[in-house]
Parts: structure tokens; sequence; C-alpha cells
């Protein structure tokens, strides 16, 4: 692969990244959804909209959409975190339906199925590398707060989770909000790399491709999501002179093989601590295999 | 009047496939409790498989129908062995299964494009019967004739199949607990098995249908289909296969009027428009029941 290729394809991977992390966010609290697709289609229109008729500067407009997917998703919220996690991932696919529709309807403000330019001011990497940094800091941070126990609480067991005085709906508000927040940071950088956008843009591929980064890097650790986007975009681009065109089938495969025996991912802080610790007391027998643990993560993750 | 009548014909043809797909669908949403994305692909590759026997093979199409819907059956199988059922014995809960349904849609999408090519194929004219029939003043399309024919037969089939044979009681227990159910004596592999093929060879009727109608196959052809039979299980509510089949039947009418009578692009707007509004305030569904489980 040549040089500029590689670049492209590891810009695509950080923006993957960053969609990855939008649908990683709500999905620490205990919600499957795919709307993050939907946060960026909002934030990638209102931005070329904008960017269109009054000439806002690409920064503002960055700025703009995350506000604006923050927004969203607190209303989606609203909505969806009554409903039961079938229904609610089923519910939040809709959302994405709609949004293509929307966007072939609302011809004036989206151009319809011609779709739309956009300024690519912010297809750099310093902006790319900037907002990962940005997103990254901030979600470390809150996995140390009294916030992020209260997460993993609420997604282990939201009963449990409540018994202990923690609210599931509010977690899960904060959850979508920041879910939000991603998702139309990531909408705005997507559109602004690709300088373009149109009705597929955002669409069912994204959704269940980015979904299948955040499983492939591992949920449950929010580098994992960034592991998995990457991963998940170079695998294909490394595989295409293997494989014969055949490259997209192999992370198929790669898929099932990793949710069949490494449920929790890639980056899976558990079985580095069990790895650490089996190195430590080298022979001693207290320490539990980790084919056990992964079935015991398995389970985990059905919650 | 008359246009009326007929747009109302062609509507129920059209939500007949949708129809048809859903039944598949729910199928596997509410006996194997997966939510499965690459549902649609199976309708693909039903018919990819028959146009490819019709027009490589110069076979008949009836032949290529049968045979393209037994592929797809055997691909639901394939699926089920390789994907969903490592996953049923390791326990791996809900969300695991639509990650491994993720994994089967890009294979069979990608293969699908790669054999068919991007662009949009047609059965040859000659080989497949398209002369509309004329009923009672209107004019039906062979194929629309086929989709409602086949939508009866198998609600009917399947719904008495589930309802009323031994093994629909089996398909119960084991949707409930396959371990329990094995306790009794149901073989619980080879009961989820028939299930996962009866719902893929469904799907792939569905698919060879919908190339018909419109006298297109394109690789895309299972997407459209998952989207409308997505929503009528939804608002169908997928515990009964005849709730999710009539909104099937619904959302083609629909549509169909709604084009004519309203604007095009709005079409699916409306159908969508539906499906969340009923996500929101009657999340089981329309004809559904609301499951008692431990929170």
């Amino acid at each position: 692969m040549s040089t500029t290729a590689w670049i492209t394809t590891l810009q695509f991977a950080g923006v993957n990244a960053l969609f990855a992390l939008s649908i990683y966010a709500s999905l620490w609290t205990g919600a499957l959804s795919l709307a993050p697709i939907f946060f960026g289609a909002a934030g990638a229109f209102t931005f070329g909209y904008l960017a269109a008729a009054f000439g806002l500067s690409p920064v503002v407009g960055l700025l703009l959409g995350t506000v604006v997917g923050a927004l969203m998703g607190a209303v989606t919220a609203g909505f969806v975190i009554r409903l039961d996690s079938h229904y609610l991932a089923m519910a939040t696919i809709a959302m994405v339906l709609i949004g293509r529709v929307l966007v072939l309807n609302l011809t004036d403000y989206t151009g319809g199925a011609a779709g739309q330019l956009v300024p690519g001011d912010l297809g750099t990497w310093l902006w790319l590398i900037g907002t990962l940094l940005v997103a990254g800091y901030v979600l470390s941070r809150l996995a140390k707060s009294r916030f992020g126990l209260a997460a993993d609480a609420v997604r282990e067991d939201a009963a449990v989770a409540q018994t202990l005085g923690i609210s599931p709906r509010q977690i899960q508000l904060i959850g979508f909000v920041l879910s939000g927040a991603l998702g139309g940071a990531a909408g705005v950088m997507q559109a602004s790399f690709l300088q373009y956008i149109g009705p597929d843009t955002f669409y069912t591929h994204l959704a269940f491709v980015t979904l299948a980064a955040v499983v492939l890097g591992g949920a449950f650790h929010w580098a994992g999501p960034v592991v998995g986007a990457i991963a998940f975009t170079i695998l294909p681009e490394l595989l295409r002179d293997v494989t014969g065109g055949y490259e997209r089938v192999v992370t198929g495969v790669v898929l099932i093989l990793i949710i069949i025996y490494m449920p929790r991912g890639l980056v899976d802080m558990r079985r580095f601590r069990l790895l650490r610790a089996r190195l430590r007391d080298d022979g001693d027998t207290t320490v539990r295999s980790t084919e056990g643990d992964d079935r015991v993560a398995a389970t985990e993750g059905a919650r | 009047m008359q246009l009326l009548a007929q747009q109302l014909a062609n509507g129920i043809a059209l939500g007949s496939v949708y129809a048809l797909f859903a039944i598949g669908f729910a199928l596997i949403l509410a006996r194997m409790g997966i939510l499965n994305v690459a549902h649609g692909t199976f309708a693909t590759w039903g018919a990819i498989s028959s146009y490819w026997l019709v027009t490589e093979q110069g076979a008949n199409f009836w032949m290529a129908a049968a045979v393209g819907i037994v592929c797809a059956g055997l691909l639901g199988v394939l699926a089920d062995t390789f994907a969903f059922a490592p996953l049923r014995r390791r326990e791996a809960g809900t969300f695991a299964p639509i990650i491994a349904s993720i994994g089967v849609w890009i294979i069979l999408l990608n293969v699908a494009e790669s054999v068919l090519g991007p662009t949009t194929q047609s059965y040859p004219v000659d080989a497949v019967p398209a002369t509309p029939l004329e009923i009672g003043g209107l004019l039906v399309l062979p194929a629309h004739l086929f989709s409602i024919v086949a939508l009866l037969v198998v609600v009917t089939g399947v719904h008495l199949l589930l309802n009323r044979s031994r093994f629909g009681a089996a398909v119960r227990a084991v949707s409930v607990d396959p371990r329990s159910a094995s306790i009794v004596g149901v073989d619980a592999r080879r009961t989820l098995i028939v299930v996962a093929f009866l719902a893929a060879a469904i799907a792939g009727l569905a698919g060879v249908l919908a190339a018909l109608s419109d006298n297109n196959v394109s690789f895309g052809l299972g997407e459209a289909l998952l989207l409308k039979g997505f929503a009528a299980v939804v608002v169908g509510g997928y515990g009964d296969i005849r709730g999710a089949a009539a909104v099937g039947v619904a959302i083609g009418v629909l549509e169909v009027l709604s084009s004519q009578y309203i604007s095009s692009g709005f079409r699916d707007a409306i159908t969508f428009g539906v499906l969340l509004l009923v996500l929101v305030v009657r999340p089981q569904g329309l004809f559904g029941e609301r499951q008692l489980v431990r929170a």
C-alpha cells in the first residue's frame, strides 16, 4: 500500500474510532444504541447547511455539531431509555432509517438525494488527533469518577444498581448525552473528511460496521472501541493483496470468531490483570483459567 | 375507483412479499432470540441462486425458484451452525448474536456483490412468467398473484406447524429453555436447525418473489426487504407471526397508496414514522403480549 493510501485509511480509522466511542458511551451504561449514526447525521447536515448558507467556520461547526448531537442524545434518551434491550436497539435502528428519509425529503437543508458539499478544513491530522485526545481524556476521567462506577454497575445489573441508590435512568441519560456529543462531533469530522455528505453517508452500513468495531476492540474499556475501529478499518486494506477482493469477507469471519472466542474483545483489562497475576505467582492453582473467565464474561455481557 | 382498486391490489401484492420476509425474521427473533441483521442476505441469495440457474444453466424458472429457496434455507442452517450455535453453547446473552449476525451479513453481502457485480440484473423476459392476467377488471402480474398465494400458504402452514403440531410444541419449549426441553426428550439442536432452515427458506422465497415482481436482481435486494420486514415485525409484534404478516401487507398497501396519492418521497417516512411511534408507545407491538421477566 502506498503512503497516501495508508494516510487516508488511518484518517478513516480515526473518524470511525470517534463513532465507535459514541456507541461505547451508551453501551457503557447498558444501552445498545445505534443512534450515534443519527447524531452524526444531525451534526454533519447542520454543519453542511450552515457552512453553505452562512459561511460558518469549520471550528464553530465542530463545536455546534457536538452541541446539536448532545441535545439529540438527551431527547433520544427521553424516548428510548425505558425500553428493554432488544426494543431499545430496534428503536435506535429505526432512527437511523428515519434519518435517511429526512435527509431525502428536507431537500432545502440537506440537498436531498444529491447530497451536499462540505468544507474540508477539519479533515486533517491535527483536528482528528486533537478530537480523539479530548474524547479519550474525558472518557478516562469519567471512568475513574463516581459516574464511571455507577455506569459499570448499571450495565452489570440495573436492578442491583438501583438498590445501591443509583438511578439507572439518570446514568443512561448521561450516557446518551455523551454519546450524542461524540456522535455529533464524529459526524462533522466525517463530513469534513469526505467533503461530501449524502443520504447514504450515515446509514445502516456505517451503523453495523461501527458496532462491529466496538465489539471487536472490546466494549469494557474506552480504549477498546478505538483499537477496534482502527483494526477494523486497516484489516481489509492489509488483506487486500492476499485475499484477492474478498478482504471484507475475512473481516466478517474474524468478527464471528472474536465474538465466540473473545467476547470481551481485544482490549480486555480483566484478561490483562489475570495474565499479570498468573505471571506473578506462576504455578499458583488458585488463579482461574482464562477459559472459565471468558464464560463468566460472556454471561455478564448478556445483561 | 378503478385506479384505487388497482393500486390496492398492487399494494397487497407488494405487502405480501414484505409479510413473507417478516415471517422468517419474526421466527428467528421470537424462537431463537436473535435480531438477525443477516436475514436480508438470505433473501438476496435465494434470488441470486435462482437467477444464476435461469441465466447460466438455462433451468426452468420454477425449478430455479425451488432450488433458490433451498439454498437460502441451507445458508440459514450454516449461519446457525457456525455463528449462533457456538454462542448458544456459551450462553452468550442477547447482544452477542446481533454482533455475530453482523459478521454473517458482512460475509454474505460482500460475496453476493462480488458474484453478481454492482449493477442490477434481470431474468431473461421469456424465461419467467410475466404476462399480466386480468382478474375482475384488474391487471395482475403473475408475480403479484404468486406473492399473495405464497403468503396465504406460508402463514397458514407456519401457524399450524407452530401451534398445532408436536414439532411446534418442541419449538416453543426450546425457545423458552433449550436445556429443560432436552430433559423432556426434545432434540434441541435438531429443532433449532429446522427453524433456522424454515426461516431462511421463507426469506429466500420472499427474495425470489421480490426479484420476479420488479424483474430486478441486485446484491442489495435483501437490504430493502430487511428494513420493511423489520418494521413489520416490530409494529406487528413478533410472538405471533400472523401479526407481523398482517402489518407487512399493511405496509405494502400504505406505501403504494401514499406514493399514489401523497408523494413518493414520503413513502418510507410514513412506514418508519409508524415504526418509531409504535416502539415508543407500545414496544411489544400491536398484537404482542407483554412478557414478564426478572428486572
